[in-house]
């Protein structure tokens, strides 16, 4: 029985173990094929108007209501306190530095990571990647850092545009709902809000973009057996991705100014 | 051209291929046959450098290719062009631009129309002119396997493999198609290996036979040596027989 429990215990972190240094070694691939840069241009260009482009309606939606939310929310205790100048502060503080870059790699993780696990994972098992090898194309080269970079660019500049509109979303909920008018919610969010603030989220989201590149890459190329390999790699590249952004956003809120 | 000396292979800690001993000669045709997974497709796979066997030599054109690192692999796979069993068609492409990337990426500087022209050629002689704007998602299982066949030959590459060329064709697609590789291997003098389970048709176009069973050979030879070959598996498979050690 106890036997049982550490084989368990031990086979599962063995497996974390080989996840990891699979990871690791994909990451030291991508940097040997950025340094110099050698890669495949059309395909970046293809996969930053596939990631980006149509990722814009769902991250304004996403972000539009987060923003509104966090007004919701704050209302009740705005009214109470008569804090209005608070709101316009607090909505952009909370909306650069945390709640845009995180939600929103949520959101892009959802979204992208895991359609890129399921389209390289069904490369894998239809023998593509193979096909891509005989044909004397590195797929790394040629696949993987075209994503890594689409990703790590798409999710800074769509973390751009979800923060502006987070804002305009925080700003027209407050007008509504808690009787902050837009002059005053401006007032609040330009003298209170920093460049820092901004920068602090945006460097998380470009590490996030990385993060969600690489554990989706990952677990795409490593599919093992068929539409059921294919299911549970993007099972797992999503949890690992949310896990990663999580650790990562840890750390990073110590690390950044 | 092709000299396999002792070759072992394992994946998933199987044994796959064991002690495959063959030498290919330029300009030679042969056929791979033998029951289902028995190793014919790993073995072609291995020839182009897909697996690495654990043991044993293989040199290609004069090239130790395993002892090369992936990327150096290059210059030896440039002279194969390869038909996979599934075909492997790029699901993001285009039937054109399937069949013209090989040649794109082997000549980045060849003008797009002549790029065009050679891939609609190919495409002409696998029957399939019509279908360039189509994705491999909406053909049938027989177009896949000729856009398959005409991305394979575009290169004129001087060794041609071919996974089951003819899986899933009728007989006259398959007799049409056999015409086109035979047309290919005489215009090009290129060395032809093809695997498929349509013996009859394939014995007409081969003149050597590999035959595998759980990973090892066990006729290497002339085809017309075939009938006379007393080894039981090779006896019960040839003829169809129910009874036999299969
Ligand atoms: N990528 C792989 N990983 C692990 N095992 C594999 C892999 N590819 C093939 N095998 C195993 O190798 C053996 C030989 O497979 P192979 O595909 O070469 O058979 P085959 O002779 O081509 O059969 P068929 O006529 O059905 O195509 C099989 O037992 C198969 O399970
Ligand atoms: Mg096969």
């Amino acid at each position: 029985m106890a036997g049982n429990f550490f084989a368990a215990v031990g086979a599962s972190v063995l497996n974390l173990c080989a996840e990891v240094g699979g990871i690791l070694t994909l990451l030291f691939r991508v940097l040997i094929c950025l340094l110099p840069p050698r890669f495949d241009l059309d395909e970046t260009w293809r996969n930053l108007h596939k990631m980006g482009v149509r990722s814009v309606p769902i991250i304004v939606l996403t972000a539009f209501f987060t923003g509104g939310i966090m007004v919701i929310q704050a209302a009740v205790f705005v009214k109470k306190f008569g804090a209005t100048s608070l709101v316009g502060w607090g909505a952009g503080y909370a909306v650069f530095r945390e709640i845009g870059p995180m939600l929103l790699g949520l959101m892009f993780s959802g979204r992208v990571g895991s359609n890129n696990t399921a389209e390289l994972g069904t490369m894998v098992v239809t023998e593509q990647i193979d096909g891509l090898r005989a044909l004397s194309i590195d797929p790394v080269r040629y696949l993987i850092v075209p994503r890594v970079l689409s990703m790590i660019v798409m999710l800074f500049l769509l973390t751009i545009l979800g923060d502006v509109v987070a804002i305009v979303g925080a700003a027209l909920f407050g007008t509504v709902l808690a009787d902050v008018s837009l002059a005053s919610f401006w007032v609040s969010f330009s003298q209170n809000v920093h460049v820092a603030d901004v920068t602090h989220g945006l460097i998380k989201a470009a590490v996030f973009g990385f993060i969600v590149a690489l554990t989706s890459c990952h677990f795409g190329i490593t599919v093992k057996g068929g539409a059921v390999g294919v299911g549970r790699a993007v099972n797992n590249a999503v949890v690992a991705a949310a896990l990663g952004i999580v650790l990562s956003d840890y750390l990073l809120t110590y690390a950044l100014p | 051209m092709i000299h396999c000396d002792g070759l072992c292979l394992q994946l998933t800690h199987r044994p796959v291929l064991a002690d495959v001993t063959w030498h290919i000669e330029a300009g030679s045709v042969w056929g791979i046959i033998g029951p289902p997974a028995s190793g014919k497709s790993v073995l072609a796979k291995t020839l182009c450098g897909l697996f690495t066997p654990r043991q044993g030599r293989l040199i290609v054109d004069g090239v130790d290719l395993p002892g090369l690192p992936e990327p150096d692999r290059v210059r030896v796979r440039r002279k194969m062009g390869m038909l996979f069993q599934n075909n492997a068609l790029f699901d993001f492409l285009r039937v054109l631009e399937n069949v013209a990337f090989p040649l794109a990426r082997q000549n980045p500087k060849m003008p797009q129309d002549e790029l065009v022209a050679r891939a609609q050629e190919r495409l002409r002689a696998v029957g399939l002119s019509g279908s360039e704007e189509k994705w491999p998602s909406e053909l049938s299982g027989g177009m896949k396997k000729r856009v398959g066949i005409a991305r394979a030959t575009i290169c004129n590459a001087p060794v041609l493999i071919y996974d089951e060329p003819t899986a899933g064709l009728d007989p006259v697609t398959t007799s049409k198609i056999y015409d086109l590789l035979t047309g290919l291997r005489q215009k090009h003098a290129s060395t032809v290996i093809a695997i498929s389970s349509d013996i009859p048709a394939l014995r007409h176009f081969v003149d050597h036979i590999l035959f595998l069973h759980q990973g090892r050979i066990r006729y290497c030879g002339p085809e017309s040596g075939l009938e006379a070959c007393e080894d039981p598996v090779v006896y019960q498979f040839v003829r169809g027989q129910t009874e036999g050690p299969l």
